[in-house]
């Protein structure tokens, strides 16, 4: 598919060149205009956290930043929540997308459209609806984070059912699974000691995606007044922009790293099936819908 | 709303003829229902039980609820005075605020996005590619705080480029610009948006036949021939697919902007938000499910239509 375009039709003669062709300026233009949109914000960012808004290079930012102890009482507090989302999610979906190969294939499309319903309802609206239906549940779990997770559970979905679907659809689960039966062991055991150790890629890949989400995310976590990590790196905006600087961009370092490690990692599978470049982009796209990480 | 030409791709493995199966065939539902019930299909679907429940649970009662309370007055009592107010005034002006940021926003990475994908399928080096579609899968999920933040870094009153252009004379604060409104958000969510258009338009190039390009150019078409006649007409149905998902993806979005304009810029989620977070109008707690309900309304639309010409959209390219 992909080499089909970029090669120059040699064998047309009177046409001369193929249709689809780009010109070297074009393409020059492009990519560098573009590029540099990319990369101005990151260099920005990197000379304000050292310099502020005044001359002269220092680390006080991220000295200051590192020594706040709000800092890492709120990171402690979002990996806290990030735990407690990666077991529910992991705990809920494993069963449930080998469940859905195995036993009931033909399902996987509403699945598959059921899982991209939280992008379908903006994040704000479901906080509102939380805060209505769920108010008057007992403190133990609207007064604290606990909502948070539960929620994130459902707001990672579109990223982490997907990532552990096409892993499992990697699998031949039927066989998998009527082997182990024959060999008498209850289902419980087959997940465990036969299916967890194939789909370790599809598990990496949702709690990588599950965590950067819980890490990112604001807009819940603010509007149900807890002070997760996004929420303080707000928080210090309003007064110090430096750090508040060197603070994003560590953030950013942080989604960026994990990202391309899964992108990476799931090209490298999707690479062994169809030997394309294509595997980088069904990886990337398997992470798009990341795109309201934190929105 | 999703990059749907992956699952298309997907269905192609799904077996041969596989997909008559779910051709439906009217009059025999309520015998399959008999049927499903008698000889324990229904045990099939226990499996995934769970995660329904969970799902409605923590999202649809939510939802629903957001809509039902849409038209509660304070006493409880039904009113679509919510609505006369979340539509009129300063939040009739956000939901245009709203829905404009959305379509500029969503249109510029249109348009930038589709040249990005078109400049790196047709190179003939397969690095290139990589490096653009992986650097585009992490960007397209750089969004919310630190993103606002880095730009502020950038286009703030004391951002490099901001003092760049001041160094050659053209101050943009002096000419009307500021990075705290609308055009200023625009700015902003190109950066994730444009990485995910590129992400959803590479596959459609892709597909492209070689014969449709071969046949083409034998038969002597010009570039502009062929983008008139074959390559426009198939790519528009990805396009508009790809712009309604960018448009909804911009709608929905809370946290950039909250970060940024520390939410005083009037647009329906930071509306919403402010409402949550306390400030109440007396004698309408729900206007904010109001404004809610008009939001969940938008993006339905904005699914269907989606929905419409994703059917096109997979005609030809399977």
């Amino acid at each position: 598919m992909a080499s089909v375009i970029g090669v120059p039709a040699k064998s047309s003669g009177v046409g001369g060149s193929n249709v689809l062709r780009v010109g070297k300026v074009f393409r020059a233009v492009v990519l560098g205009a573009v590029g540099l949109f990319f990369i101005v914000p990151v260099i920005s960012s990197a000379r304000f956290s050292f310099t502020g808004s005044s001359a002269g290079f220092s680390f006080s930012a991220y000295s200051k930043l590192l020594s706040d102890p709000q800092f890492w009482s709120t990171l402690f507090l979002s990996v806290k929540i990030g735990v407690g989302t990666v077991t529910l999610s992991l705990a809920i979906l494993i069963p449930t997308t080998v469940w859905v190969h195995w036993k009931a294939p033909k399902i996987r499309r509403v699945m598959e459209a059921l899982s991209l319903l939280p992008l379908v309802i903006p994040s704000v609206v479901i906080t509102l609806g939380v805060i209505t239906s769920f108010g008057s549940l007992p403190n133990i779990i609207m007064g604290t984070p606990v909502i948070l997770a539960l929620e994130y559970v459902v707001l990672a979905l579109p990223y982490t059912y997907r990532t552990l679907d096409s892993g499992v659809q990697a699998l031949d689960i039927k066989t998998l699974v009527e082997a182990g039966q024959s060999l008498g062991a209850p289902f419980r055991k087959i997940l465990w000691w036969v299916l967890l150790p194939n789909l370790k890629s599809g598990v990496l890949g949702v709690v990588v995606l599950a965590f950067a989400f819980c890490l990112g995310e604001f807009a819940v976590a603010s509007l149900l007044s807890f002070t997760t990590f996004a929420v303080y790196l707000v928080q210090i905006g309003q007064t110090q922009a430096s750090e508040a600087i060197a603070f994003s961009l560590i953030a950013l370092l942080f989604t960026w790293i994990p990202l391309s490690i899964v992108t990476v990692v799931f090209s490298r599978r999707a690479g062994k099936k169809s030997r394309r470049g294509g595997g980088v982009l069904m990886s990337s796209q398997s992470v798009t819908e990341l795109v309201e990480l934190s929105e | 709303m999703t990059v749907s030409s992956l699952g298309e791709d997907r269905e192609s493995e799904g077996g041969f003829g596989g997909n008559n199966t779910s051709e439906p065939i009217k009059g025999s539902a309520t015998r399959s229902v008999v049927r499903f019930l008698k000889y324990g299909n229904w045990r099939r679907f226990m499996g995934v039980l769970p995660f329904i429940v969970y799902l409605g649970i923590f999202l649809l009662i939510p939802a629903i609820s957001v809509v039902v309370d849409a038209f509660k007055g304070d006493n409880g009592n039904f009113t679509l005075s919510n609505f006369s107010i979340g539509f009129s005034g300063v939040y009739f002006e956000s939901f245009k605020n709203s829905i404009q940021l959305s379509l500029f926003s969503a249109v510029i990475s249109t348009v930038v996005g589709l040249l990005v994908a078109l400049a790196i399928v047709a190179s003939p080096g397969r690095t290139l590619r990589a490096v653009v579609t992986a650097g585009s899968g992490v960007f397209a999920n750089t969004g919310g705080v630190p993103l606002a933040f880095s730009f502020v870094a950038t286009l703030g009153n004391f951002g490099l480029v901001t003092e760049l252009l001041t160094k050659i004379g053209y101050n943009p604060y002096n000419h009307g610009f500021s990075l705290y409104s609308v055009l200023g958000l625009t700015i902003v969510y190109e950066y994730f948006l444009i990485p995910l258009m590129v992400l959803i338009m590479i596959p459609p190039i892709d597909a492209l036949r070689k014969e449709w390009v071969d046949a083409a150019a034998s038969l002597g078409a010009t570039r502009i021939q062929f983008w008139r006649y074959i390559g426009g007409p198939l790519l528009a149905p990805p396009l508009l697919a790809g712009f309604l998902v960018l448009f909804t993806d911009s709608f929905a979005a809370y946290a950039t902007a909250a970060a940024l304009t520390s939410g005083t810029i009037p647009i329906v989620p930071i509306q919403i938000g402010s409402l949550i977070s306390g400030n109440v109008l007396v004698g309408h707690a729900h206007l904010g499910n109001a404004l809610g309900a008009g939001m969940i309304g938008v993006v339905i639309i904005a699914a269907i239509m989606y929905g419409f010409v994703q059917r096109r959209a997979s005609r030809w390219l399977r």
